[in-house]
């Protein structure tokens, strides 16, 4: 264990968190609008191949990028027409949508399995040079790396410090008094879910283009179900998503990580340190009132008569 | 699970759209269909692109001869595929997964006249044969490669699942590159997928960041890797498809490649006259399973002439990969001197040679 290795595992840590951390911060706002999307999953598998597909035909990985966050918040909308206007299920919505969203994927991806892309162009921090143990291949991130934090300011700022934040967790607490305040309660939850779609789509983009630079059907492996337990391990706060992030990436890079030094520890009991610690995060704070979920979290919001 | 039955939808429309074909097709004249069920993508410049490569090979040098491909079919639906294929007159099948194996023994029960060829398992039937090739023993050339390119004497592998087959590859590789360089290290990691793409490029930079400049991998498909490892400007060796090479246009150094075309070739010339046979069949670079990719541009002359003399000598019968006295990771010598390790142990591996970092389970 010296430098090196804590840089190594810092700089993979905050690759492979992020896309983690876009997904979040999608279901984040998705569920203070008090919808639960189990299809998480099917959003980022549309990206990453939308998104993969779009970088090899245009030639450029920003469009690519731009497509796949569109081609997310299209997905999400009927996720959102669903329970919105239908007034269906959300987990059977949810569920839906992940089986769509991956029967997509598979279709838009299938011509252009085994594409060559170039993947985004990465810039080192400035500075870091300077820094002895820092090799060439640690902290050089492609921008959506750099746009990840102020990202999740962004949604802080817009669930906790707007007008329309609040009225969006006012539909996820509370939508009958939502209501009685004036609020378009439909409108809002639409807004929610395009939003979870654009950044839902821009997470799986960023694995097909920027980390594995290839696609492959069902690549995102789980991440989208990662990225609930985040939602619930961050406690519905777009600023703890981030550590939440950065600490289920990092177990994956730890991993890596110790097996390529030859430490002996079971890789699978590494895999599992982020689920035992949502674990703890239910058990410790279920009860209290402060870190509960959305109080209409799940519930169909049937209209007032 | 899930995995497997979100592919559903999608498998039920390849049929149904199969189906239709041969119902077109079927009405023209044609003497030997052949029938390629593939877990994955026929394009992954991997695994399932070998295989692919190989009956259209057949297609196009054997007259009267039609292919139907069905690609991501499931373990489940198997054995519905391979039936469907025999419908439309498939009389040669390559069902090309490892878990294809049973289900497609149960079809061939059933279908006595159709000859099914089976790669890398092992149950063989009057017609139901089994062929692979000897990878382990050709990872050496490999390692010979890897030893004489690397400048860090740190190379890397990334593997998908701890089986024996792949512990063997690494166990050739890091011989081969030890034989030529002492020097060497091979640091090993799995990503307990076959092909989680994202993890894989991970695990390729995780070697990077150890020193490791020359990188090889046993998974579904290489491209992750290659990819990683090519924009760090590091080398790949590649493997299964010589295809992988378009991704390391700077870095590529040469890969172990699949070469099934001629044995599949010859497998339905010997159907069409009656000839076929059944057989448990290993083979190697000598009888042209495998072949050397051609080498990339970052690689010296005389690396070049000294890789394919360790060629020639094992094709020659003068170098044994695994002759020991060979020891593992804690010093116990594994194989004793002069002992060989045989052809049909290479899937008994469950140990590392000295020198390779890494866990072997």
């Amino acid at each position: 264990m010296n430098w090196q290795f804590f840089g190594d595992l810092l700089s993979g840590t905050i690759m492979y968190g992020v896309p983690l951390l876009y997904m979040t911060l999608g279901a984040v706002i998705e569920q203070r609008a008090g919808m639960v999307n189990l299809g998480l999953e099917g959003i980022m598998l549309a990206g990453a191949s939308t998104g993969f597909a779009m970088s090899v035909a245009a030639g450029n990985p920003w469009i690519g990028i731009g497509m796949a966050a569109l081609a997310g918040a299209l997905l999400n909308l009927i996720y959102a027409y669903l329970v919105v206007n239908r007034k269906a299920s959300q987990l059977a919505s949810g569920m839906t949508l992940m089986f769509l969203g991956s029967g997509i994927s598979a279709v838009i991806g299938r011509p252009y399995v085994g594409a060559g892309i170039a993947g985004l162009a990465r810039y080192q921090l400035p500075g870091l040079a300077l820094v002895p143990w820092v090799t060439r291949t640690m902290f050089s991130y492609d921008l959506l790396v750099y746009l990840a934090v102020p990202s999740a300011l962004f949604v802080w700022w817009l669930l906790f410090r707007t007008r329309y934040g609040l009225s969006l967790r006012a539909v996820g607490e509370n939508p009958s008094a939502a209501f009685a305040a004036g609020r378009r309660i439909d409108l809002l939850k639409y807004s929610a879910s395009i939003m979870c779609g654009l950044l839902g789509g821009i997470a799986g983009a960023h694995l097909s283009i920027a980390l594995a630079r290839t696609w492959t059907e069902g690549m995102t492996g789980g991440r989208g179900y990662i990225a609930l337990a985040l939602v619930i391990f961050s406690k519905w706060h777009p600023l703890k998503s981030i550590f939440g992030a950065l600490l289920f990436g990092g177990a994956v890079t730890l991993q890596l990580q110790l097996q390529a030094k030859g430490a002996g520890i079971s890789p699978f009991l590494l895999n599992m340190i982020p689920y035992v610690l949502t674990l703890a995060v239910l058990l410790i704070w279920s009860g209290a009132r402060k870190y509960a979920a959305p109080g209409a979290l799940g519930r169909i919001y049937s209209g007032e008569d | 699970m899930e995995a497997k039955r979100r592919r559903q939808p999608r498998k039920l429309a390849l049929l149904l759209i199969g189906i239709l074909l041969g119902g077109v097709v079927s009405a023209q004249q044609s003497s030997l269909v052949i029938g390629l069920l593939l877990p994955g993508p026929k394009n992954d410049a991997g695994y399932n692109q070998s295989f692919y490569d190989a009956v259209m090979q057949v297609q196009r040098n054997v007259p009267g001869v039609r292919v139907i491909v069905a690609e991501y079919v499931t373990d489940a639906e198997a054995e519905s595929t391979m039936e469907t294929m025999i419908r439309q007159g498939a009389k040669l099948i390559f069902p090309c997964a490892f878990a294809f194996q049973y289900p497609a023994l149960a079809v061939a029960a059933r279908n006595p006249s159709v000859y099914f060829m089976h790669p890398g398992g092992w149950e063989v039937k009057p017609n139901f044969s089994n062929f692979f090739a000897t990878t382990q023993l050709h990872f050496y050339i490999m390692g010979v490669a890897a030893g004489l390119m690397t400048k860090t004497n740190q190379i890397g592998f990334v593997a998908g699942m701890p089986l024996g087959y792949t512990l063997g590859n690494v166990n050739g590789f890091h011989l081969g590159a030890r034989s030529v360089n002492p020097k060497v290290t091979t640091r090993l990691l799995f990503t307990f997928s076959w092909g989680d793409t994202t993890k894989e490029a991970a695990a390729a930079q995780a070697l990077l960041n150890q020193g490791c400049d020359v990188i090889t991998m046993h998974l579904d498909s290489p491209v992750a890797v290659i990819q990683t490892v090519e924009a760090a400007g590091a080398y790949t060796i590649g493997f299964m498809s010589p295809e992988a090479r378009k991704y390391a246009p700077k870095g590529w150094i040469t890969g172990l490649a699949f070469n099934w075309g001629d044995y599949f070739t010859e497998s339905a010339k010997a159907v069409m006259n009656g000839t076929w046979r059944t057989g448990f069949i290993r083979r190697g670079l000598s009888e042209g399973f495998l072949q050397i990719a051609p080498f990339g541009s970052a690689v010296p002359e005389s690396v070049r002439q000294k890789v394919l003399a360790v060629a020639e000598d094992y094709k020659a019968g003068r170098i044994d990969p695994f002759k020991g006295p060979i020891k593992d990771q804690k010093g116990v010598v594994r194989i004793p001197a002069g002992v060989v390790w045989g052809n049909e142990k290479m899937g008994d591996f469950d140990w590392l040679v000295e020198g390779i970092i890494g866990e072997p389970k």
